[in-house]
């Protein structure tokens, strides 16, 4: 039987089933790529959902020390292979691994109608929409900056310049405010998710707790970029370049 | 409690596996203090609908009658419970009876669960005693870890928790509640602890504790009161560990 069996020779019988190259058996990729769905719902992507949002908030301080802060990010060093590393591609994974998920759970909330289980649904929902969000965030932004080429000191009163024609309409205000509520709710969700599933927190209270601290940290989120479209709609400033004559 | 007349059961049927299922509705002479069980032991005595057409007789699994087996598990009006504690007095009329939903349909309210046991088997879910020579004594356990222990044991293998889980399904491959708890429970032993890694090893693939999606139903409708969610926050650490042994210590 099982029991007795010496862990090299299950090893070994390992080896002889899938060869030395493939190290790795069908179950254990599956292990890893839904454990690590979870670690990069929270770095890179959740991280920089938190960096992003309170950088564009500098818009409530002023439109300079916004327009010099994405400046500084526009000239920093390989900052395109930062952005695919440590953005899109983690995104891309997250997104995919996002769907098969949804694809393999059946909701259920209409019949058992607990908290958690809305949650659950709601993080399913939540997390397409931020999907389709993106699609439209990405298509409006970066892809125009990277086709037009617009790079250094050039990038940030681009961007700007396009934000802020964007709200200028009603609509897409509502969709920029619906895509931060949805990625902030989806994040402080998530990272209660990825506590539970990574084993953080393990006991029913600091399950309750950590829910506490983190809809806390939602709301927050949800501030900074709700004050951030509001700042963008409320308060509009013409762009200027950062370096005269460079627009 | 007004004493009624008569109550309906509308149940669902399935003659044989693969057969279409069809709807039949039952009245019977209501009495104190029924459930759900006397009420189909009603109907077997006089199997005939309320249409007034003779039928086979229902097929439902019971046993203990104290919600103690798990075995008479069914979704009554909709949602899955044992029916020896359903009382009728406090379910809302008509009543309907189906069987669960996640398990492959034998009979009636008969499913067929063998898949629980089917995992049970994966996670080797027991303390290994046997061997050629004389094991000596146990272990001593501290009191906390009983007690802890004791919760986890209660455990009847009714299917509850995975019929209300949106992860689990008749299609897939995961385990559910009920599996990763007894997995925590005989990792909690001294002497069960020996094949920690082996249990481990078993809910770290598809079907896993990877698959499960966090939404909670499992503790809500356990009828023992299991603490079914920290056992999966639990077994989710021990395989985080686990994952870290293997990357950094193999």
């Amino acid at each position: 039987m099982a029991f007795s069996e010496n862990k090299n020779l299950v090893l070994t019988e390992n080896f002889r089933q899938n060869g030395f190259m493939n190290w790795l058996t069908r179950d254990q990729i599956h292990y890893l790529i839904l454990k690590t769905h979870s670690l990069t719902g929270l770095v890179p992507v959740g991280a920089f959902l938190v960096l992003h949002l309170f950088i564009n908030s500098l818009r409530t301080v002023g439109v300079w020390q916004y327009q010099l802060s994405i400046d500084l990010i526009n000239n920093l060093p390989f900052l395109i292979w930062i952005e695919i590393g440590f953005i899109y591609l983690p995104l891309l994974f997250h997104s995919v691994v996002g769907f098969y998920i949804y694809k393999t759970g059946t909701r259920n909330v209409a019949i058992y109608r607990y908290p958690r289980n809305g949650l659950y649904t709601l993080q399913r929902i939540s997390g397409a929409f931020v999907f389709v969000f993106l699609l439209y965030h990405l298509g409006t932004t970066v892809v125009p900056k990277l086709f037009n080429g617009k790079e250094h000191f050039e990038a940030a009163p681009y961007l700007i310049g396009i934000m802020n024609t964007e709200f200028e309409s009603w609509f897409v205000r509502l969709f920029y405010l619906m895509g931060i509520a949805a990625a902030s709710f989806h994040f402080s969700n998530g990272l209660w998710g990825f506590c539970m599933s990574w084993g953080i927190i393990v006991g029913r209270t600091a399950q309750r707790n950590a829910s506490v601290l983190f809809i806390l940290f939602g709301f927050v989120l949800m501030f900074m970029g709700f004050a951030t479209v509001a700042e963008f709609s409320l308060n509009p400033i013409d762009v200027r370049p950062t370096i005269p004559g460079s627009m | 409690m007004n004493a009624r007349k008569s109550v309906r059961l509308t149940v669902k049927r399935q003659s044989a596996p693969a057969a279409e299922p069809y709807w039949e509705s039952f009245d019977i002479p209501w009495k104190p203090r029924a459930n759900i069980i006397s009420c189909l032991q009603d109907i077997q005595c006089r199997p005939v609908t309320a249409e007034g057409k003779d039928v086979n007789p229902i097929a439902w699994d019971c046993n203990c009658l104290e919600e103690v087996c798990g075995s008479c598990t069914m979704v009554i009006n909709g949602k899955v419970r044992q029916a020896c504690t359903a009382l009728i007095d406090q379910l809302e009329l008509p009543i309907y009876l189906e069987p669960m939903t996640k398990f492959p349909t034998q009979r009636d309210l008969q499913v067929d669960r063998s898949r629980i046991f089917e995992n049970l088997k994966k996670v080797k879910a027991w303390v290994p005693i046997d061997g050629s020579h004389d094991q000596g004594e146990g272990p001593v356990i501290s009191d906390q870890t009983r007690a802890q222990r004791y919760v986890l044991s209660e455990c009847m293998s009714c299917g509850c928790c995975l019929e209300a889980c949106p992860q689990f399904s008749l299609d897939n491959k995961f385990m559910g509640a009920a599996t990763f708890s007894q997995v925590r429970l005989f990792n909690l032993h001294p002497t069960g602890a020996m094949h920690t890694e082996e249990r481990l090893e078993a809910v770290m693939g598809e079907g896993g504790i990877t698959d499960c999606g966090n939404a909670q139903v499992c503790v809500e409708v356990c009828p023992k009161n299991i603490p079914l969610t920290e056992s999966i926050a639990d077994i989710g650490r021990q395989t985080t560990l686990q994952t870290i042994k293997n990357i950094f210590q193999k």
